[in-house]
């Protein structure tokens, strides 16, 4: 689904340069949930910028669903956006001045759906994520849950094959947090790819597979059971690049 | 997506409505005011018979008959000179004629009130040559005869506008049949007259026939100059006074060099004759030509024009820093849309919907602004009266102009937009 091989990069302004990706390799599968974690500005979320084509990348290679993205044009990178990537961020990201519906519909606009299609996939994703009824809601006037759900609804609305989430849960109460989690889970069972950058390392322990991020490189590669398994599985931590090799 | 975008427009302007009206404002204003002045300019610098303008010319002659001339060649002739044009076969139309002026009234009236009218006295070729426009009957067929054709604004003012063919008039105490009414006409510059400051006055209130309008001893209201003194316009036939102006329409070069000699041809017998001492110089200018030369574009009207475009440059650049602001405000939603799909085109064409709708916006409120600014104009200096008008042409720019600008003030915030880094807009 997504493949990344050596891909680096680089900010510079006139006296720095940062490297915010090193050589960062990595292959993630159909129907993974990887969490992605690591200290503050260790690189994570300029993965998951590159991943999701929001942030080009200096060197290496990176193909989504089997379409090189390097050198692809401005037109391109925006339909793979729209077609093969949904985004979660932690701060929701809704226009608060449009209702739930408008919200969810958005994405759907550049597609180039008609007015019925469109309809029914915005209520078939609230549907997914329980909001239904609340299609005509303003988000202000909803829970920090729920306008996650809305932004993940928006995320789902384009059918997309890859969810990528930066710190979902991240501006949460516990509780909502918890909800938010499974629904990326149940979505993930339904076969849902996803790639979630979090701090929480309860989180980071539910998923599939956990990558940690230091200086822009993978450190290591932890595989995690699922959380109502743990008790009998144990943590596995494997070398980055015999993995690859492997 | 046009509609989409458009839905979008709106959530805009609703979101920021005091930022769109400030932009709206400042091209309003800028558009408005350049309009203004372009309609004035227009009226002045335009052509008055495009249709014709090429092939009609005004008659300058070099007759004088003295060597001390006060112009040299004259744009006025003699009658002598005006006759010698006038019965040429050469142009396909010609028109000889001076101004004047009489009261005038309903003769079947009881009302004893007249009409202060300003008089064309011409021969008959000239409805032709001007293409004056009939509403009812038509011209006169002599250049003598105690008959008239009167103007749309005289007929509305004595006969409320209805046909007043056959009807007469008392002019000065003389009785004149009319033969034709005038629809409004309106001829800006005047062509026919634009020397002596009237370039911009209206067209006149009675056509009366040359030679009647000369016996009746209706005074000429225009310039003149006479080498002898002469008691009234009645004695002018057979002497030198010059005071009639001559057009003539001339098709094609050969037409124009044929006539051009006929002229040359005249003077050179007068000379040969002994009746004036000057070179050879008679002139034929087309109406463009002859506009030109008498320089009837204000020159304070066209620098305070050249004024107007740059004030309207800075109201498209305060207008793209109010958008650019607003744009900037908005980094969070265009990175959001990027993010989720839209390509750099859906987002150029988005602000490109907004600023054709804000365009149109500004292009009726300029319009409205521009009608204002020469009522205005119209109130501190009157004179500007028959040439302060908004033709349609005018309108129609005006609207292209509010839409450009509009336009032009989005491009750079638009372009700025489309720079945004999408990554740094969202968390």
């Amino acid at each position: 689904m997504l493949n990344m091989n050596n891909v680096s990069r680089i900010y510079r302004n006139d006296t720095i340069q940062t490297h915010a990706l090193r050589d960062f390799s990595l292959e993630v599968n159909t129907g993974e949930f990887v969490a992605v974690t690591g200290p503050s500005g260790s690189g994570k979320s300029t993965f998951l910028n590159v991943a999701g084509l929001l942030d080009s990348f200096d060197q290496g290679e990176y193909s989504l669903d089997g379409v090189s993205v390097h050198g692809l044009k401005d037109d391109d990178l925006s339909r793979l956006r729209n077609e093969k990537i949904g985004f979660i961020f932690q701060s929701y990201n809704l226009i608060p001045d449009y209702s739930v519906f408008d919200n969810v519909d958005m994405p759907l606009r550049y597609r180039g759906f008609n007015t019925a299609e469109r309809k029914r996939r915005v209520e078939q994703s609230l549907e997914k994520v329980g909001l239904a009824s609340r299609a005509n809601y303003l988000p202000s006037q909803l829970s920090g849950g729920q306008q996650q759900r809305v932004a993940i609804a928006r995320a789902l609305a384009g059918e997309p094959k890859i969810l990528l989430a930066d710190e979902p849960t991240g501006n949460l109460d516990s509780l909502m947090a918890r909800q938010v989690m499974e629904l990326l889970h149940n979505l993930n069972q339904e076969g849902t790819t996803i790639i979630m950058v979090t701090h929480d390392p309860d989180q980071a322990r539910e998923v599939s597979r956990n990558i940690q991020v230091i200086d822009g490189q993978i450190s290591d590669f932890k595989i995690y059971a699922p959380l109502q398994s743990s008790e009998s599985s144990s943590t596995e931590t494997i070398n980055n690049k015999e993995r690859v090799d492997a | 997506m046009l509609s989409y975008n458009v839905k979008l427009a709106l959530q805009s302007f609703k979101r920021a409505p005091s930022l769109y009206f400030l932009v709206l404002l400042t091209l309003s204003i800028g558009v408005g005011l350049l309009c203004a002045n372009l309609a004035l300019v227009s009226s002045m610098a335009g052509d008055p018979i495009p249709e014709k303008s090429d092939r009609l010319f005004h008659v300058s002659m070099n007759t004088w008959p003295t060597d001390k001339p006060a112009a040299e060649p004259f744009h006025i002739l003699r009658y002598r000179e005006a006759m010698k044009i006038s019965e040429s076969d050469i142009p396909k139309h010609s028109a000889v004629f001076y101004a004047s002026g009489v009261y005038a009234r309903d003769s079947q009236s009881i009302s004893l009130k007249r009409f202060d009218s300003s008089v064309r006295a011409t021969t008959p070729g000239f409805f032709a040559l001007t293409k004056a426009p009939f509403a009812y009957g038509n011209g006169f067929a002599k250049s003598s005869g105690m008959e008239v054709v009167i103007g749309d604004q005289l007929n509305q003012k004595i006969f409320a506008g209805a046909n007043s063919v056959g009807k007469t008039l008392e002019l000065d105490g003389e009785l004149l049949t009319i033969t034709g009414v005038l629809k409004p006409w309106y001829l800006r510059p005047l062509f026919y007259h634009a020397t002596e400051g009237r370039a911009f006055n209206l067209t006149d209130d009675i056509y009366a026939p040359l030679e009647t309008a000369i016996d009746l001893g209706w005074s000429i209201h225009a310039r003149t100059s006479s080498a002898v003194s002469y008691k009234g316009v009645q004695f002018t036939r057979d002497r030198d006074v010059f005071y009639l102006q001559a057009w003539v329409e001339l098709e094609g070069r050969a037409q124009q060099q044929a006539f051009q000699n006929y002229l040359d041809n005249y003077s050179q017998t007068l000379k040969d004759a002994g009746e004036h001492p000057l070179n050879i110089l008679n002139e034929l200018r087309d109406v463009n030509a002859w506009l030109s030369e008498l320089k009837i574009v204000d020159q304070k009207v066209l620098a305070f024009t050249l004024a107007s475009v740059l004030f309207l440059c800075v109201c498209v650049f305060n207008a793209s820093s109010l958008l650019l602001s607003r744009f900037h405000s908005a980094k969070f939603e265009v990175g959001l849309r990027r993010a989720i799909g839209a390509s750099n085109k859906n987002i150029f064409n988005q602000g490109l919907t907004e600023s054709v709708l804000l365009g149109l916006m500004a292009g009726f409120l300029s319009v409205l602004l521009s009608w204002l600014f020469l009522k205005l104009s119209i109130t501190f200096l009157p004179d500007l009266a028959n040439i302060a008008v908004l033709d349609p042409k005018l309108l129609l720019l005006g609207m292209l102009l509010a839409l450009v600008t509009s336009v032009s003030s989005a491009l750079y915030p638009l372009y700025r937009a489309n720079r945004y880094t999408i990554s740094a807009e969202l968390k």
